[in-house]
């Protein structure tokens, strides 16, 4: 198959651009990279072919200034613009712009974006195509209103930004006289998020799991599933575990989920990658809750069970390709089992702490049936700006009791060190015994303080090794002590900066 | 040649001593244990610890690094954050009544003002970091004694925002 396009940029930075940069090589498209000025090493910029600098560091003045990436897509001759998740993503004005500017957008068409993107229209569109949905209200009138409309419902509810994703803007409320307070929090959260402080009430769906279904549709009116993911464990909404397929989820109710957002997609005439996410409670209901009109941060647990390369599907299919030829032939059935952990700057023993700053060293697993989708390297400054996330762990393994032991193991081998991150507190969830039953619910980590309550004391051991590393490898810990003689040079360079030929974008004319 | 070292372990300090023996045999005292390895430096930076010894444990790898102002080691699958002896921590809620920036990030909003008794677990500031808001707390009850922090302002990790006058109990 011929490239579908020449050249593309990548809206995006960190690990989601370097997994792009990844699919767009593969398929011989040219990448072009855009950073904001403390981005200017960062992983992506320098997997990328050409880079571009937008200038300023926090996400308003780079990655979500439309008129600055709209510029870098000119003045580098790319064709099509792939968003990756989050900052414009989910943006219709800006796939509109994209479109105007007549460039091609890697993602759904704005007119699907606008009924599907916020999650009133979602929810108008879901009830319309006959798909369950949470009691709730349908548009933001006002404080008053919503908390009305809360009262209404019965508490708990959740009040959530109409424009949210990534769970930003989004907050359970048990108390009325939290009401209010949890409302204007999140109202400024989405509004620094998503650049709209419009908010929804809906009743909280509890105990229940996170299970999300994976669309494809093309631009000839082809939908189809690629199945369920579940994200059950979660922290204040934001995803920590994922796995394909989910524990909870059969063969029927993967049908009845996958025929649901199927038809949800095909009314509103969908195209290319999206996820539709659901709340499945202990009976087996499901209720939708919202697509998110994108590629997912989990999308490799897809991936790895059904045997897909969904960036490159992406590309074919914005490119104007038919899902009917790009799958033919193809057994789409869930093989195997595929979990995630999202590798994140932060500590979760004191209080999920966020943790910027220089990452010292940085030791990736590797394995039969291990993935690491990264966007760091040794020696990359943690800047403050933007998401925590350093990286993703994935692991694919025959059954979910193996995919487990070997995510154990994995992340017992990821070595991140120069700052705080959750590696150890995954591998907390991955051994506890819930967890390992498949017993999961969106409140796993909060009824398990355990799991947060801090590290040990340092071991005799531990104690030892840190005096022993300072000794004997002094050049590369930059501390004094003398050496041995017995250690090699430092070994901080990452394959990233040792890539030849990497050509900067000049700017001037 | 030898290293010696102090860190904080609970609540007491340990002091740490590394002694090299002879070839790559290294003696370590930690407190009043003693313990005795073999070291090898692997190519990755990390050192192959095989204990010496009749109880000895099996053998492990060890990567170490500094982090902040400590000391972070990963051995036998956790990482450790080792502090320097008696070390206030410079960030986070503290319990000197001064309200830091727990990292680099925007204030949104300043809740108290210069004269005004606040609660210990009251919200003084809300800081936005890392696309999430977190709200400070100054630890103690007291007075508000002054207030360096602005709506709007960035602020470096460690910063002091404002400063609360422990009450007299």
């Amino acid at each position: 198959m011929a490239p579908p396009f020449r050249r593309v940029l990548i809206a995006n930075r960190g690990e989601i651009a370097v997994r792009i940069c990844r699919g767009l090589r593969e398929l011989g498209i040219e990448s072009v990279a855009v950073h904001s000025e403390v981005d200017r090493r960062c992983a992506h910029v320098l997997a990328a072919d050409l880079a571009f600098p937008l200038g300023g560091n926090t996400a308003a003045e780079s990655y979500l200034d439309i008129g600055k990436i709209l510029a870098a897509a000119k003045a580098t001759g790319a064709v099509a613009i792939h968003p990756g998740y989050g900052f414009l993503s989910e943006n219709a004005a800006f796939a509109r712009a994209v479109r105007t500017a007549g460039l091609t957008f890697i993602g759904p068409n704005p007119e699907a974006m606008d009924r599907l993107g916020s999650k009133q229209s979602a929810r108008a569109a879901a009830l319309q195509a006959a798909v369950p949905v949470v009691p709730g209200t349908d548009q933001d009138l006002g404080d008053a209103a919503l908390i009305a409309a809360a009262k209404q419902i019965g508490l708990p509810v959740m009040v959530k930004a109409s424009a949210g994703g990534g769970g930003r803007g989004m907050r359970a409320v048990a108390r009325e006289a939290d009401l209010a307070a949890a409302i204007a929090a999140s109202r400024r959260e989405a509004k620094a998020a998503f650049g709209d402080d419009r908010m929804i009430v809906e009743q909280a769906v509890f105990p229940a799991r996170h299970v999300e279904i994976q669309l494809l549709g093309d631009q000839h009116g082809n939908v189809v599933s690629l199945h369920e993911r579940e994200c059950s464990v979660q922290r204040r909404h934001q995803k920590v575990l994922e796995e394909s397929p989910s524990p909870a989820v059969d063969e029927l109710l993967r049908q009845r989920m996958g025929d649901a957002a199927v038809r949800l997609a095909r009314s509103v005439g969908y195209d290319n990658a999206g996820t539709a996410e659901f709340l499945l409670d202990e009976r087996g209901q499901f209720y939708f809750l919202e697509v998110n009109a994108r590629l997912q941060v989990e999308h490799p647990v897809t991936e790895l069970v059904t045997g897909t390369d969904l960036v490159h599907l992406q590309l074919h299919i914005a490119a104007g390709a038919r899902l009917t030829d790009l799958l033919a032939g193809r057994d789409l059935r869930p093989r195997g089992h595929a979990l995630e952990a999202r590798i994140c700057a932060e500590a979760p023993e004191q209080g999920y702490r966020p943790a910027a700053g220089l990452l010292r060293f940085v030791q990736q697993a590797t394995g039969p049936g291990v993935r690491v989708d990264s966007g760091v390297y040794s020696g990359w400054e943690v800047p403050p700006f933007y998401d925590s996330m350093l990286a993703k762990l994935v692991v694919h393994a025959p059954d979910r009791a193996t995919a487990c032991v070997r995510m154990s193991q994995a992340l017992r081998d990821s070595i991140y060190l120069g700052i705080d991150t959750n590696v150890d507190f995954l591998r907390r969830i991955v051994d506890d015994p819930d967890f390992r039953a498949g017993r999961l619910r969106t409140d796993f980590i909060d009824r398990k303080p355990q799991l947060t309550s801090g590290t040990a004391a340092a071991s005799d051991l531990a104690l030892a090794a840190a005096v022993l590393c300072q000794a004997v490898a002094p050049a590369r810990n930059g501390t004094a002590g003398g050496g041995t003689g017995a250690t090699a040079g430092p070994r901080t360079l990452a394959v990233w900066q040792q890539l030849p030929g990497l050509r900067l974008w000049q700017t001037t004319p | 040649m030898s290293l010696q070292r102090e860190f904080r372990r609970g609540d007491a300090n340990v002091e740490v001593r590394a002694e090299l023996l002879a070839g790559d045999h290294w003696r370590v005292r930690v407190g009043d244990a003693q313990y005795e390895f073999r070291v090898a430096a692997l190519g990755d930076g990390g050192l192959r610890l095989v204990p010496v010894g009749t109880d000895a444990g099996p053998a492990c790898v060890a990567y170490g690094a500094p982090a902040g102002k400590g000391f972070q080691v990963r051995v036998d699958g956790h990482t450790f954050m080792l502090q320097p002896p008696a070390a206030r921590r410079a960030d986070g809620d503290s319990k000197d009544g001064m309200v830091r920036a727990p990292m680099t990030g925007t204030v949104i909003t300043v809740l108290c003002r210069p004269g005004e008794r606040v609660a210990a677990d009251q919200t003084l500031v809300v800081l936005s970091a890392m696309k999430m808001e977190h709200k400070l707390t100054a630890g103690v009850a007291g007075t508000v004694q002054s207030v360096a922090a602005s709506d709007g302002s960035t602020v470096e990790q460690g910063a002091v925002l404002l400063v609360v006058q422990r009450a007299e109990t």
